[in-house]
């Protein structure tokens, strides 16, 4: 293909932006134009389900960047501005008024929408999702304290919601049909002392598949599956996850399966269109990686794919999550491991799990071990070889088995 | 202990690991800013603490290959130049001058690390 000289990148999250700034970093100079659907300067998402939501970041607070650096980087931002559809033959994005942009390449970065619970009554729009600004700007505005909120899904979202609302004086239920969600990430041991934090901050935490939600009034009763009772709420929020935002891929005949499949160099089945971040899904792995760390190193794999040049070496994913004022973190996924071993005492409330197969690690999750999680994920991206007994030694440095 | 030249010695040769990060308090630094010395490979640095993007301590962080990974986000930070070399770091952080004389370490808070 002929060297791009005109680059649409349509969404305005973490890989959009990542994008943008790996094209310039490797030499691009052409044309560049960012598409938000939404009004303002591109934000980070991780914030709005801790500070944002408990009032302590600003708009300002969260920026991806600053204004002047798409100035800088003559990155042109469309704001408020839809892509409806993708025209990668001749070449080019069609916005809401049905105006065509000309671009020689694509990078669809569109995410996701939060899933709304598939049950009678779950589209109710006055129940709460978490993914936007927006979002959190509605759902912080219901978190007063003495208010009953109802959190639908006790993963990352969830549970950091949940924490929230808790530390904000709402009477928090957490409603989850997995009694130890995270399990197949982070391992059983991290797994249940996160969760059973949730019931030590005061969170009742439920156990239960929720099978229709009514509203009484202004009030909502949420019928539960396998589980004596209803809970009342005056709030409800959902986070069990999101669906990829695929419809222009899908309306352009791009491949796609539960996300528009991408290879390593994050190219789509067309080789103008490349797809980034929560949208895309490499083919061959199972999941999405519906992380913050993912979607920026998709945008730098982007570019290097637009600009020929050679992909950097794989490492293992990396998430995060804050709630209760611990820290989760998380490397690689623990189902993948054959044993796992602990490295520091359960009730101490810190410690990690590490993964192992062979003599080797393949995943770790720890709560408010945050070196240790760095030494490891260099252990495990290093294929360094460790003796199991050593690293449940506490008295044995990690840094040191790197070193070899 | 500060000197006339507002240096101020934070340490000897040796009480930093390679590899790892002291924290300055800023009572000491007379910055009003908290100060972390690295050492990286025999070499010395001196930056801000606190990282330009979270409230975490840089000190805290992993040092190599001439650059501090932030403990919470993993922004990386030049240790010479207090450069951000990736995100979520915008921002710099301030870089100050460091001198190792007689096995002692001395920081110059507000001195501009050579380039």
């Amino acid at each position: 293909m002929n060297a791009p000289r005109r680059i649409a990148v349509v969404g305005a999250g973490l890989a959009a932006v990542s994008t943008c700034d790996a094209l310039r970093a490797h030499g691009y100079d052409g044309d560049l134009v960012l598409y938000s659907a939404e009004r303002g300067l591109p934000y980070d998402r991780p914030p709005l389900s801790k500070n944002v939501l408990l009032g302590k970041d600003r708009r300002e607070d969260v920026l991806l960047r600053p204004e002047q650096w798409y100035d800088d980087q003559r990155v042109r931002l469309r704001e408020g501005t839809v892509v409806r559809a993708i025209r990668p033959r001749p070449g080019g994005v069609e916005l809401a008024d049905g105006v065509i942009e000309p671009a020689d390449r694509i990078v669809l970065a569109t995410g996701g929408t939060p899933r709304t619970l598939p049950v009678p009554g779950g589209a109710d729009p006055e129940i709460r999702l978490l993914r936007t600004w927006e979002d959190a700007q509605l759902l912080r505005e219901r978190l007063l304290p003495g208010t009953r909120v109802a959190v639908v899904g006790a993963g990352l979202i969830g549970a950091e919601t949940a924490a929230v609302a808790t530390t904000l004086g709402c009477r928090v239920t957490l409603v989850d049909p997995v009694g130890v969600p995270l399990a197949p990430v982070v391992g059983d041991d991290i797994a249940t002392a996160l969760h059973d934090r949730h019931r030590a901050e005061g969170i009742d935490v439920v156990t239960a598949a929720v099978d229709r939600v009514e509203r009484r009034g202004r009030r909502f009763l949420i019928g539960l599956s396998g589980y004596g009772g209803t809970v009342a709420a005056d709030t409800i929020v959902v986070g069990i996850g999101i669906r990829p935002a695929t419809q222009p891929a899908e309306a352009a005949g791009l491949r796609v399966d539960d996300g528009v499949l991408v290879d390593a160099d994050r190219r789509t089945s067309h080789p103008a269109v490349h797809a980034v971040g929560d949208v895309a899904r490499e083919a061959g792995r199972r999941t999405r990686h519906e992380h913050w760390e993912a979607a920026q190193r998709d945008g730098e794999a982007a570019a290097r794919g637009i600009l020929g040049l050679p992909a950097t070496d794989p490492v293992a994913p990396w998430f995060w999550s804050d709630r209760h004022g611990t820290r989760l973190e998380a490397i690689g996924t623990m189902a993948q491991a054959e044993r796992t071993v602990l490295r520091g005492a359960v009730d101490s409330g810190a410690f990690l799990a590490l993964g192992l197969r062979g003599e080797r690690v393949v995943a770790a999750a720890a709560i408010d071990r945050t070196r240790d999680i760095k030494t490891v994920r260099r252990i495990i991206d290093r294929r360094v070889t460790v003796d199991p007994s050593a690293l449940a030694d506490e008295s044995t440095d990690l840094r040191s088995m790197l070193t070899r | 202990m500060s000197d006339t030249t507002t240096g101020v010695q934070v340490a000897s040769v040796g009480d930093i690991e390679d590899g790892e990060g002291l924290r300055v308090p800023a009572a000491t630094t007379g910055l009003g800013a908290d100060i972390a010395v690295f050492h990286d490979g025999g070499a010395y640095y001196a930056l801000d603490d606190t990282c330009s993007h979270g409230q975490a301590s840089l000190a805290e962080g992993w040092v190599e290959n001439g650059e501090v990974e932030c403990p919470l986000h993993a922004a990386r930070f030049c240790l010479k130049s207090g450069e951000p070399q990736c995100m979520p770091a915008t921002l710099p952080v301030a870089a100050h001058r460091v001198e190792v004389r007689d096995g002692a370490i001395w920081v110059y808070p507000g001195q501009r690390a050579a380039g």
